[in-house]
């Protein structure tokens, strides 16, 4: 056998076809909605998913265990990148999220999702002979957590400082915390919770109901969850269409090619569509599990289910959003959602996978 | 699709121990949990409830309407209402529910009397945005409303919506200092950043009061969401949120001595603005002529517009912080207290005034051909002698004087709230230099003495400055609103001595014999004060006792400064009338009658404090 075929043989086709089905329905949806306006997203969308694939291939072929030496460096670069965007971040409707460059922005958010994961898989991978963090082991993990979070929060982007905080607790969950530190958390976290509401101010707390409860704000998020109810119920069994969802073309629906962009494909594929849809993003994360479980080292398998968790998160969070089970929050749909950092970091995410996929074939 | 990986025998276990793969399951059947929730739930939605989902689609019956919040009254400083809010009816119209725009506009121009065309434009324009509610026509009358209200069936997509309107009670006599409200207009809808409260159609203050307190005043619209059925009625309401009033503002202004002033300026072209040197509260703003600010709360026609902005009088100009003019003797107030605290002059040097000023080859006039003999510095205040302040101008020079003008707050805008103040003009060589490309005349900082030169002031700048000349030299920023807080820019550092000569000279102004403005003394109070006459056009001379003879745009301006009572000022008035002949008989009594009407409202507070003394 060459080394050649042994190479392409051992990837996990799988998983990229997977990803790039979704990629392709994601393209579908994109185009009917931004036909009415202006096509221009629709070919940068398709610039970005390009530059992702090549970015993907770059992950897969350096062997992910150079991560292990580079987590540190990586880390500060984020912290870095997080501070950077609120110093000469662009302001868009009040919110510092994105790093001019040249005729593009990036998000340094969006990298610190991935940066987290690696970075935890690291710490898991130096702490593998502690069996159950206590207290003491996880002061410094948590607090080297909450700074990027507290950043994000910041900007303000409540979404994905959201997102980075619940993968990071998946993954501390996963390494394993004493089962008496874990009980002793939680009891911790739900009796505060009434003290922190009662030492909070009037507005701050009016500010978490609606949050809580869109229906409060009923102009703004309320609306679009609404509006986005009836695009996702009224696609019936098999839709309306491509490019005749009424919902999207005639612009009821806002944010439809970001946030809402799942009450596209729900509205113009309808039920047939949007569960094909979820059986793929079903198949994906199971695929990424799986590689997760047979990972050769304990860095690999962390950094796999971290993905799973990454993938999962956003999958469920954007998709109960749109179908009114979950409070408007910006949180994007994977390999579908406009947007090039996500999109990038999306295929980083798939690249990381393959190539822990791939060199437990290396020994 | 390859989903099973073949694991050929000579790969090495995976390292994933027992404990982690636990949890590994445990994350596995979690993340399963949360794709059966999204299926079930798209199931249901889209399986079960698809037709009802699909029936809202296809009206898209959701209607979203803002509730306006109630405007914040505009108080004087007695909690005295001067704009207040009444109720009124809009004509409403939501766009898509009108299919037949010719039928529909045909219908209400019959009923609003109004034009047929702006009416089918209107409707058109508001198709851009089809589910948003537009108002057709504002506070129309109850009859209108009542006939449109019985043929709303015939109507479809038309209503009428109960609201408030604006309702100034001081009508023209306090439009300048409120300002009014008007439609947001195109361009500043365009200009708006995301997230802003306003909508097409909405009220937003436009000038004075209502612009700068506009957020304080506005509130926060409320919102109405529910289901209409086919025809646009209203079947549900889905949701509400009630809208919050907005906040009442206070000016500084008292409406009695407003209204005073008012009175005192009918017919004539001026402004009146009287301050409390102690505070720096605007307690009267006058801008004559005026208008009455209700024509601009619904869309006017084009011939009221024109009417308005072609009027030689220019009713709409605020004329107290965008009136420019020549100072006039008035000036002589601000010479006096340079050369005193320079040292140019003592109270009791005297100049001797033979009715005119030679210097080189110029000739320059006293406005008593006859001349005023000896003049101290009181004496020359109170007869405003004009060859004692040329003396003094030319001694001084420019550079001092425009030096202390810009110490005084001219030449820059006062720092009262509103935003549209004009800066005047503190002539210096430089400014000349760069203006005209000539050198400084020796002439002109003589007749710059007399307030004649280039120097122009506004009515505001000038109550600034006389106002801190007489209340101790403290320079006070103007306010109009009761919550800016006291300014202090700065102290003039002119001896307190100094200061009760010029004081003197101020009230021998109107109490001496031979005062310019003797006519206006009152028993019943002190009051100092100086006038002054600005020639428009040189050569007609300014002391005829009677101008009236003379065409209206030649003739002087009159200027007058007075406050009282001459110890401690409570009250500062400055009054200028534009082609009002001399600044003694025609300004003074107007700015008398301010103080006198202030006094009178003191009356009942005095008793109150005998009583308690008592």
């Amino acid at each position: 056998m060459s080394r050649y075929a042994r190479i392409t043989d051992n990837i996990d086709w799988g998983l990229i076809t997977t990803a790039l089905a979704i990629v392709f329905i994601g393209l579908l949806c994109l185009y009917s909605s931004s036909r009415g306006t202006s096509l221009a997203i629709f070919y940068k969308q398709l610039m970005w998913i390009a530059i992702g694939v090549l970015v993907m291939i770059v992950v897969f072929v350096v062997d992910y265990r150079v991560l292990l030496r580079s987590a540190w460096p990586l880390y500060i670069f984020m912290i870095l990148g997080l501070v950077l965007v609120l110093v000469i971040g662009r302001e868009i409707s009040g919110a510092r999220r994105w790093i001019s460059l040249g005729p593009m922005g990036i998000q340094p958010s969006e990298l610190a999702k991935i940066i987290m994961i690696i970075w935890l898989a690291y710490w898991g991978e130096q702490k593998k002979h502690i069996q159950g963090y206590g207290i003491r082991e996880l002061v410094l993990p948590t607090f080297f957590i909450l700074i990027p979070v507290g950043l994000i929060l910041v900007e303000p982007d409540l979404g994905t400082a959201g997102i980075v905080a619940l993968i990071s607790c998946t993954l501390m969950l996963l390494l394993g915390i004493k089962r008496s530190t874990f009980v002793g958390l939680l009891v911790l976290f739900i009796s505060a919770m009434p003290f922190v509401w009662f030492s909070l101010k009037e507005y701050q707390r009016l500010r978490i109901l609606t949050f809580l409860d869109p229906s409060r704000d009923p102009l703004g998020s309320g609306y679009h969850a609404m509006q986005s109810k009836i695009a996702v119920g009224s696609g019936g069994l098999l839709g309306k269409g491509f490019l005749e969802g009424t919902q999207t073309q005639l612009r009821f629906l806002p944010e439809h090619h970001t946030d809402f962009i799942f009450s596209v494909v729900a509205e113009e594929w309808g039920f047939a569509g949007s569960a094909l849809l979820l059986l793929l993003y079903i198949g994906l994360v199971t695929k990424i599990t799986q590689i997760g479980f047979k990972a050769k080292d304990r860095f690999g398998t962390m950094i796999c289910f971290g993905v799973a968790a990454y993938f999962t998160l956003h999958i469920f969070i954007n998709i109960a959003m749109a179908v009114g089970i979950f409070p408007v929050v910006g949180v994007p749909l994977p390999f579908i959602s406009y947007g090039g950092s996500f999109m990038l970091i999306n295929w980083i995410c798939i690249g990381l996978v393959l190539n822990i996929a791939w060199r437990r074939f290396m020994f | 699709m390859n989903w099973n990986m073949n694991n050929t025998n000579n790969i090495p276990g995976p390292h994933i121990d027992d404990d982690l793969k636990w949890k590994a399951k445990i994350f596995i059947a979690f993340v399963f949990v949360l794709f059966t929730i999204l299926l079930l739930r798209l199931m249901n939605m889209q399986v079960f409830k698809g037709s009802y989902y699909e029936s809202l689609a296809r009206n898209n019956r959701i209607r979203i309407v803002s509730i306006p919040a109630q405007r914040g009254k505009i108080l004087d400083r007695n909690m005295e209402v001067l704009a207040d809010n009444r109720p009124a009816y809009n004509l409403i119209a939501i766009p898509e529910d009108i299919s037949d725009v010719s039928f529909i506009a045909h219908r209400l121009a019959g009923i609003l009397g109004s034009d047929e065309e702006d009416m089918i434009e209107r409707i058109r324009e508001a198709k851009k945005r089809p589910y948003n509610p537009v108002a057709l026509a504002r506070d129309i009358s109850f009859h209108q409303m009542a006939s449109i209200e019985t043929q709303l069936y015939t109507l479809p997509g038309v209503s009428i919506d109960a609201t408030s309107e604006r309702d100034y009670v001081l009508k023209e006599l306090g439009a300048h200092v409120l300002g009014f409200l008007g439609e947001i207009s195109r361009k500043q809808l365009e200009g708006l950043k995301p997230g802003s409260p306003y909508a097409p159609g909405d009220p937003i203050g436009k000038t004075g009061v209502e612009s700068i307190c506009e957020e304080t005043l506005r509130g926060t619209k409320g919102v109405r969401i529910f289901e209409v059925d086919a025809t646009g009625r209203k079947t549900k309401i889905l949701d509400e949120k009630p809208p919050v009033p907005g906040e009442d503002v206070v000016l500084t202004i008292d409406k009695r001595l407003q209204l005073t002033a008012c009175r005192s300026m009918a017919g004539r072209a001026g402004s009146v603005v009287a301050m409390d040197p102690r505070t720096g509260n605007i307690l009267a703003m006058v801008s004559s002529p005026s208008f009455d600010p209700h024509v601009f709360l619904s869309p006017m026609t084009p011939e009221v517009w024109k009417g308005i902005i072609e009027d030689p009088m220019h009713p709409l100009e605020n004329r107290p912080i965008r009136g420019q003019y020549s100072p006039g003797s008035v000036f002589k107030v601000i010479i006096a207290a340079l050369a005193l605290r320079n040292n140019f002059i003592t109270p009791q040097d005297t100049v001797y005034c033979p009715g005119a000023y030679s210097l080189g080859d110029s000739t320059f006039k006293c406005w008593r051909r006859g001349g005023h003999g000896n003049m101290d510095l009181v004496s020359a205040l109170a007869q405003s002698c004009d060859v004692y302040f040329y003396v003094l101008g030319e001694r001084l020079g420019i550079d001092r004087i425009s030096s202390f003008c810009t110490d005084l707050g001219l030449g820059r805008p006062t720092g009262i709230e509103f935003k549209d103040e004009l800066s005047g003009l503190v002539p210096t060589k430089e400014w000349k230099y760069k203006r005209f490309g000539e050198q400084w005349q020796k002439g002109e900082s003589v007749i710059t003495a007399i307030g004649q030169g280039f120097t122009l002031v506004t009515p505001m700048q000038m109550t600034k400055v006389m106002s801190s000349v007489v209340n101790g030299g403290n320079v006070l920023t103007p306010r109009i609103l009761a919550s800016t807080e006291i300014t202090k820019e700065r102290t003039l550092n002119i001896r307190e001595a100094d200061l009760a000569v010029i004081k003197e000279g101020l009230k021998a102004v109107v109490e001496s014999e031979k005062g310019t403005a003797r006519a206006v003394r009152d028993p019943d109070f002190t009051m100092g004060g100086k006038t002054g006459t600005v020639q428009v056009v040189s050569g007609y001379s300014s002391n005829l006792p009677d101008q009236s003879d003379l065409p209206y745009k030649i003739r002087d301006h009159a200027w007058f400064f007075g406050f009282s009572p001459v110890e401690d000022p409570e009250i500062v008035v400055v009054a200028i009338i534009e082609h009002g002949g001399s600044g003694s008989s025609i300004a003074a009594p107007v700015a008398r009658d301010v103080i006198k009407e202030y006094y009178a409202g003191k009356g009942p507070c005095d008793e109150q404090v005998c009583q308690d003394n008592r």
